[in-house]
């Protein structure tokens, strides 16, 4: 391995810790700095991504990484910095979209009094996830998981003074923590089995893992990975997770953090090539994910939550195809989604912005005509994320189905092509809903058949507004890769994808063994066809003239005819409500008001009426009487007496 | 002579029973009297003693307790004089103004 | 051995009937028979001179003063007057305490041996006799030898014992000095009127 360049090094430092620099100077001079400091923090963020560039022409190998050690203590505890391809390729993300959102969000945010404090957040969480990513052993990656889940906290939470906002906030930082116990006990079980964190180390020994050992610790990596990544059942934050910022959802929430457990997964490739019951259990929640949350979509009213539920889905798309072994696949999902999500999410920021906080479609329409920019950003990432050809994500998606089937799981494969059309289902549903039709924002709610709203957009403030282009130039930006990325991966295994990546994910065995049921070019057309039919059943339903037309009434029977259990979301939060935080709940209001008095309480006070009651005691010695000090001095004499009288005097 | 332990148990008993005296009355003058009794029967059994011994050294030390007891007489006897000169009650119990 | 125990009954009645009396005189006349019987132990135990001393000193000369005490401590009232009792609840404590250790220390007399089994020869200064001869023990001459020769330091310390105790009682029974005049004895923390603030205090922080 050539020793790396002393200038690659200073570079990998410096991007990774300029993030951190800017948080720190935006916690500390927020209040002096405030927009500005927002620019500050955008600033960073690309001179990181530029930096990343510069490393990535410089090329990197899964057999030449740049490693940058950084501290070493004993037994095998050494902590650095590695940048092989797959890091790379995550921290041009995170930088680079990340840089993107910054720059968006400077708009979005423009006129929030705690701009700073958004932006300390938004660098430390690009600090954390490239802490995530960069490190070479489990404990960093350990460190930065934990980072990114406080993050993720901070930045649900920012507006903190309403409470949907922070229940929403702790209870993904619950999810997450149980995702938490899953990573460190693998990471303990690690280290106890090979006595060393790097990756190097332990991919070396994996070998001589036994089978129940590496499915253990797959099986804790992968809850650890289902937390994350809003797997099922560990999903219900993500939704919920929608009441932070749109620049949140978008760079947190659907491009970075929740990959992180594709990451894991992808990191860990060699721990999974050898345990093929892992793998089919991380298929098999995969895809029931990707099923659930595109089933959860169509119900959905509220447009971050559409995209929410599509970013599960995704998601799915993504653990469904790193799970099963076709990593460069699920890889590659994770790539053009990052652009399309991003893009479909700061899009709806623009709608949400401009509509002065409305989120519901119902009272969206006719927005093609009012915004078209919006109308056409929106457009191409719902074409990228159905999977029409020629976009980013007919590529990506065909590979992962296709790898399902080619790893040997048909099932999986069937799974992800009917989910392909449900996607393009609801998607278009958004579609037609926003951007069709007349516009309903006049419309009262119970027309719309609308619960009659807590929630109503507030009438337009005299607030100072961004500069337009602040937003839309990201947003144009993404337009090219949310079309392109694909392009990357034409060639399947010479596909220049193929060659960034190399060995990096070893070979997985059960390739090409199998005789595969349909060539590749038919299973292509099969998932042009699902696509198809879900564009035109959402035309019907949404986007025809006649459908237009009745728009509204459309609306109110389609809510009032919806089923329940997509009104309810399975019912997942109900079951998680009634498990475990209901008896946690009472758990704690039993505590408070059993054992807080009475045990704690009256511990502390008998301490003191014991100290009393010494006292009382030692005052009763001294009432000044002489007959009482002498018959102090006959119990002493007696003491004495019978001392020597059982033990003897001394020789 | 009787049985040595014959003279020291009588002394013991002699000498509780000056205790119980001090620790039980309050008139001071009773109390210094209970004094006088324990000291003698600590004297009974050093004279028993230096009779079993055949050693005079026990006389030396009854004739110095005897002298000590009546220094302590004497001036525990003034100061019940001085105490109790203009006092209301004789009783030791009044005294008390190391209370506290 | 009837001796024995005859007297000793008399030493024990008579102890208790000195610390049981109301009137101290009795209690005075309780303790003279006790060192009457004293005496007789230690005429039995051929301690010739200290039974006289016993006499002399104890007997003669210490209840005397008692008695004196008694006459002359107040005047109006009788020496025997008490007040309130302020511990009412102390017998029981004490009776119990003085059972324990009389008990531990009758099982340690009956249990350890207060004298080796074969006296050394040795320890004796002087010989047994008849009473009277100035060689014999406890005669007033063994007993003036031993304390001018081999045991004069208490002797000594007994003289300085005597002279503490007449300086003491002078000291503390005597009549009280003469009051100074009257302006030393300020009452504390209130000002006299007019007089000026002493600058002593002042300086104090």
């Amino acid at each position: 391995m050539t020793p790396p360049s002393a200038q690659s090094v200073t570079l990998l430092l410096l991007l990774w810790l300029l993030p951190l620099l800017g948080a720190i100077v935006l916690w500390t001079f927020g209040p002096q700095l405030r927009r500005s400091g927002s620019i500050v923090a955008s600033a960073l963020v690309l001179v990181s991504f530029a930096l990343t560039l510069v490393l990535f022409v410089g090329g990197t190998s899964p057999d030449n990484p740049l490693q940058v050690p950084l501290v070493s203590w004993t037994r095998g505890f050494n902590l650095g910095l590695e940048l092989d391809p797959l890091s790379l390729l995550w921290t041009l993300i995170i930088t680079g979209v990340g840089g993107l959102i910054h720059v968006y969000a400077i708009g979005y945010m423009w006129s929030d009094k705690a701009i700073a404090r958004f932006f300390a957040y938004m660098n430390f969480f690009v600090f954390a996830m490239l802490t995530l990513v960069l490190s070479d052993n489990v404990v960093g990656l350990l460190v930065g998981w934990g980072l990114v889940g406080l993050a993720s906290y901070f930045l649900i939470g920012f507006w903190f003074y309403k409470p949907s906002a922070v229940a929403a906030a702790r209870k993904a930082f619950v999810i997450n923590v149980v995702g938490d116990v899953g990573m460190m006990f693998a990471v303990f079980a690690l280290f106890s089995a090979t006595g060393s964190i790097a990756f190097g180390d332990i991919f070396a020994k994996a070998h001589d893992f036994s089978p129940s050992l590496l499915f253990t610790i797959c099986l804790a990596l992968f809850i650890a990975a289902a937390a994350k990544s809003a797997q099922v059942p560990l999903h219900t934050w993500l939704p919920d997770a929608m009441e932070g910022p749109t620049p949140v959802s978008a760079l947190i929430h659907a491009a970075t953090m929740v990959t992180a457990g594709v990451y894991l997964i992808a990191r860990f490739a060699p721990l999974w090539n050898l345990s093929p019951q892992s793998q089919e259990l991380a298929g098999i929640v995969g895809a029931l994910t990707m099923v659930l949350g595109a089933l959860l979509g169509i119900g959905q009213w509220d447009i971050k939550r559409i995209l929410a539920y599509s970013t599960m889905s995704q998601i799915g798309y993504m653990v469904m195809g790193v799970g099963v072994g076709a990593y460069q696949a699920g890889v590659l999902h994770f790539f053009t989604h990052a652009f399309f999500k991003a893009q479909l999410f700061l899009g709806a920021g623009i709608i949400i912005h401009a509509l002065h906080d409305e989120q519901d479609v119902r009272k969206m329409g006719g927005l093609r005509i009012r915004m078209p920019f919006a109308y056409w950003a929106m457009l191409l990432g719902t074409l990228a994320i159905c999977g029409f050809p020629f976009f980013s994500g007919f590529y990506s998606k065909d590979a992962v189905v296709y790898g399902a089937l080619e790893h040997g799981h048909p099932w999986l494969y069937l799974a992800g092509v009917l989910t392909a059309g449900v996607t393009a289902y609801y998607m278009f549903r958004m579609i037609f809903l926003v951007f069709f039709g007349p516009y309903r924002g006049e419309v009262t709610e119970v027309e719309l058949g609308m619960p009659v709203s807590e929630h109503a957009a507030h009438a337009e403030e005299h607030v100072a507004h961004a500069p337009a282009w602040l937003m839309q130039v990201p947003v144009a930006i993404l337009m090219l890769p949310t079309v392109a990325a694909g392009y990357l991966f034409i060639g399947g295994s010479t596909s220049p994808w193929a060659r960034y990546f190399g060995t990096q994910f070893g070979t997985s065995e059960n390739v090409a063994s199998l005789p595969l049921p349909i060539p590749e070019l038919a299973s292509t057309w099969i998932v042009m066809a699902v696509v198809a039919a879900g564009i035109v059943i959402a035309y019907l339903r949404y986007g025809a003239q006649g459908a237009q037309t009745s728009a509204i009434d459309r609306i109110r029977a389609e809510g009032i005819a919806m089923p329940q259990a997509l009104r309810h979301a399975f019912w997942f939060d109900d079951v998680i409500n009634a498990l475990f935080v209901r008896p946690a709940q009472a758990l704690g209001l039993a505590i408070s008001r059993f054992v807080d008095p009475h045990v704690i309480d009256a511990g502390v006070r008998d301490v003191a009426w014991l100290a009393g009651l010494f006292g009382a005691l030692a005052r009763g010695l001294q009432n000044g009487l002489v007959r009482a000090y002498a018959l102090t001095l006959v119990v002493g004499a007696a003491c004495f007496i019978v001392y020597y009288a059982l033990i003897g005097a001394p020789r | 002579m009787a049985d040595i332990a014959n003279y020291v148990a009588l002394s013991a008993l002699v000498f509780f029973i000056g205790v119980a005296g001090v620790v039980l009355r309050r008139n001071p003058l009773i109390v210094l009297m209970s004094i006088e009794l324990m000291l003698n029967a600590a004297n009974l059994a050093l004279v028993a003693f230096s009779r079993a011994w055949v050693n005079n050294a026990g006389h030396i030390f009854v004739f110095l307790v005897i002298t000590v007891a009546a220094a302590e007489a004497a001036i525990g006897l003034a100061i019940v004089v001085a105490a109790f000169r203009k006092a209301r009650f004789v009783d030791v119990d009044e005294v008390a103004s190391l209370r506290g | 051995m009837i001796a024995f125990y005859a007297l000793a009954i008399v030493l024990i009645a008579s102890a208790i009937f000195t610390v049981t009396q109301k009137s101290p005189v009795y209690s005075v006349v309780g303790l003279l028979v006790n060192f009457i019987a004293l005496a007789t132990f230690y005429f039995r135990l051929n301690a010739e001179f200290l039974g006289v001393i016993q006499i002399l000193v104890y007997s003669g000369a210490i209840l005397m003063l008692f008695v004196f005490v008694i006459a002359l401590l107040t005047s109006g009232i009788g020496p025997f007057t008490e007040g309130p009792n302020k511990l009412p609840r102390i017998a029981l404590p004490a009776f119990l305490t003085m059972l324990v250790g009389f008990g531990f220390l009758a099982f340690g007399i009956l249990h350890t041996p207060l004298l080796p089994a074969a006296m050394p020869a040795h320890v004796a200064t002087s010989t047994l006799g008849d009473a009277g001869a100035a060689t014999v023990f406890g005669s007033v001459g063994d007993f003036g030898v031993a304390l001018f020769t081999t045991q004069l330091l208490p002797f000594e310390v007994t003289a300085f014992i005597l002279m503490v105790a007449v300086v003491g009682v002078v000291v503390i029974a005597g009549d009280a000095p003469p009051q100074k005049t009257k302006g030393h004895h300020e009452p504390v923390g209130r000002r006299r009127r007019g007089a000026r603030r002493e600058p002593i205090l002042k300086a104090r922080k």
